[in-house]
């Protein structure tokens, strides 16, 4: 049984059907729950266990145990070929981001599947948290509407092969109240054959494979993994990068290994990282002074309310390429960077408000033992977790990309035909 | 007037499995009950009166207390046997 505060309620019931349980009994107390005094817990917990008891001993209806279809391969439906009956069909069915869509014909879905060696019904994986079945078709699907160009699809699967990964947590991701999107790191040479931007603005508009990319990532994780907005997709602002957040790395200009090869592929090798970003924050500076450039760096870091100090996070730093050829210069190895800045933007414990200590003694107890309030605490569990990658043109402009917190970023090779 | 064309459905039924249907108690008596809390803030309350309420109230015999880490990360297998293998009812918290 769950209880549920009101405002949860749709995700309890959603959730429950995704894994399994139709009819998984829900009692219901008043949202927000963690804002009652402890007489008005004990008032709510009062009528609360007689809701218990009676759902508890409430018998099941019949035929609610029907074992759900595989849906290997995906539906077709006939609409009228119009672009805006077309899309008003998607828009009427919640398939969309918003956007108007490509129609994903027949035809264009074909055409995609053939820049693949894998069959059309072959399971990706399933996409937290409706657990949809994402067969290559279906991806490919979500990717034409997005309007990717065939030769993008290898990066998708990959891409929801490593959101499958248990560490990345596409559960919480989804389903959370926290503003997080999915952020695709494209590394290696599909980088250049799908002409993505790793350079001016790449995070911004403009290109159109690092747009439909990121745009099409999304349209899986809501037509597939089942996150819609208000729904099991519990958002309070969300955030623009949960339209498209895809880049590729600055590999010319990054002095050091790129973040594939860190991770143990050749350069030669392409891949894709998956990342848990809640935004970009601008960072600033002229200096050229290495030691200068980490301390700003490293005091724009902490945050009373970011998660990545509250739970020991995934946090990103995005250098551009003249902060990494300063830092490259004062002799530091990307390794050595993680390590000083990892030191130097702990934070104080005591900047957190009284109840956000609380929960962080609960949540890094394990990692941290004790939190006074004197407790430096570190960005992330240790140096070599805190992610850097090189990218974006001329300036001096670095971003933080604080994480979700409870996610680690994966990456995954791309197999595709070169 | 248009033709009309087929387009794919791009949702995804959700993956093979058969759908479980829970068991209705023949009331609350004697019954262990169980207890994930989430980690949010009053859930770990809510519980402890809920547990004294179940008791006093309902004579369930006796409750099995856990708690998560975090709302957004799943309880540890460990707890989950442990859970289901001791008791009649579990009950998780969901939302703020």
């Amino acid at each position: 049984m769950q209880v549920c505060s009101t405002e949860f309620v749709t995700l309890g019931r959603a959730q429950a059907r995704a894994l399994g349980f139709p009819d998984l009994p829900i009692a219901v107390v008043p949202h927000p729950f963690g804002r009652h005094t402890r007489d008005k817990v004990r008032e709510i917990a009062e009528q609360c266990v007689e809701d218990i008891a009676k759902l508890a001993c409430t018998a099941v209806p019949p035929g609610s145990t029907a074992t759900t279809a595989s849906g290997k391969r995906a539906l077709k439906v006939d609409v009228a070929d119009d672009a805006d009956a077309i899309n008003r069909l998607f828009r009427e069915r919640r398939w969309t981001d918003g956007l108007p869509v490509v129609p994903p014909t027949v035809e264009r879905v074909e055409r995609m599947l053939r820049c693949t060696p894998r069959a059309a019904d072959e399971l990706v994986a399933a996409v937290a948290p409706g657990f949809g079945v994402a067969t290559v078709e279906r991806i490919a699907i979500n990717a034409v509407m997005a309007g990717c160009d065939a030769e993008c699809l290898p990066v998708l699967v990959a891409a929801v092969e490593a959101m499958a990964a248990p560490e990345f947590n596409a559960q919480g991701i989804q389903a959370t109240t926290n503003p997080v999107a999915v952020w695709l790191i494209v590394n290696g040479p599909i980088a250049k054959r799908l002409h993505l931007n790793a350079g001016i603005n790449c995070l911004g508009q403009g290109n159109w494979g690092n747009a439909t990319l990121g745009r099409a990532l999304r349209l899986i994780l809501q037509n597939i993994g089942r996150a819609l907005p208000g729904e099991m997709d519990r958002a309070t602002l969300g955030q623009p990068g949960k339209y498209s957040f895809c880049c590729a790395e600055n590999e010319e200009q990054n002095p050091w290994e790129p973040l594939h090869v860190e991770r143990g592929l050749r350069p030669e090798q392409s891949a894709v990282t998956v990342v848990g970003a809640e935004g970009t924050l601008n960072m600033n500076t002229h200096s050229k002074d290495p030691d200068e450039v980490l301390r700003v760096f490293a005091e724009t870091l902490p945050r009373p309310s970011g998660n990545d100090y509250f739970l020991g996070g995934d946090p990103w730093i995005i250098l551009c390429p003249e902060h990494a050829q300063v830092l490259k210069a004062g002799g530091l190895s990307k390794a050595e960077v993680k390590h000083r800045l990892w030191e130097a933007s702990k934070m104080p414990a005591r900047r957190m408000t009284a109840v956000d200590m609380q929960l962080t003694r609960v949540r890094r107890g394990t990692e941290l033992g004790a939190i006074s309030p004197d407790t430096l605490l570190p960005i992330c569990p240790a140096p070599e977790q805190l992610g850097i990658v090189v990218c974006g043109g001329p300036g001096t402009h670095s971003l933080y990309v604080p994480s979700f917190g409870n996610t680690r970023s994966v990456t995954r090779e791309v197999i595709w035909a070169a | 007037m248009a033709g009309s064309i087929v387009v794919f459905d791009p949702v995804a039924p959700k993956r093979d499995g058969p759908q479980q249907s829970r068991r209705a108690l023949d009331g609350l008596a004697g019954k262990v009950v169980g207890f994930v809390d989430n980690g949010k803030p009053n859930f770990n309350h809510l519980v402890d009166d809920l547990a004294e309420l179940l008791k006093s109230r309902h004579g369930v015999k006796s409750t099995v207390k856990h708690s998560k880490r975090s709302a957004s990360i799943p309880a540890p297998d460990e707890v989950m046997e442990d859970l289901a293998g001791r008791c009649d009812l579990v009950i998780t918290g969901a939302g703020d």
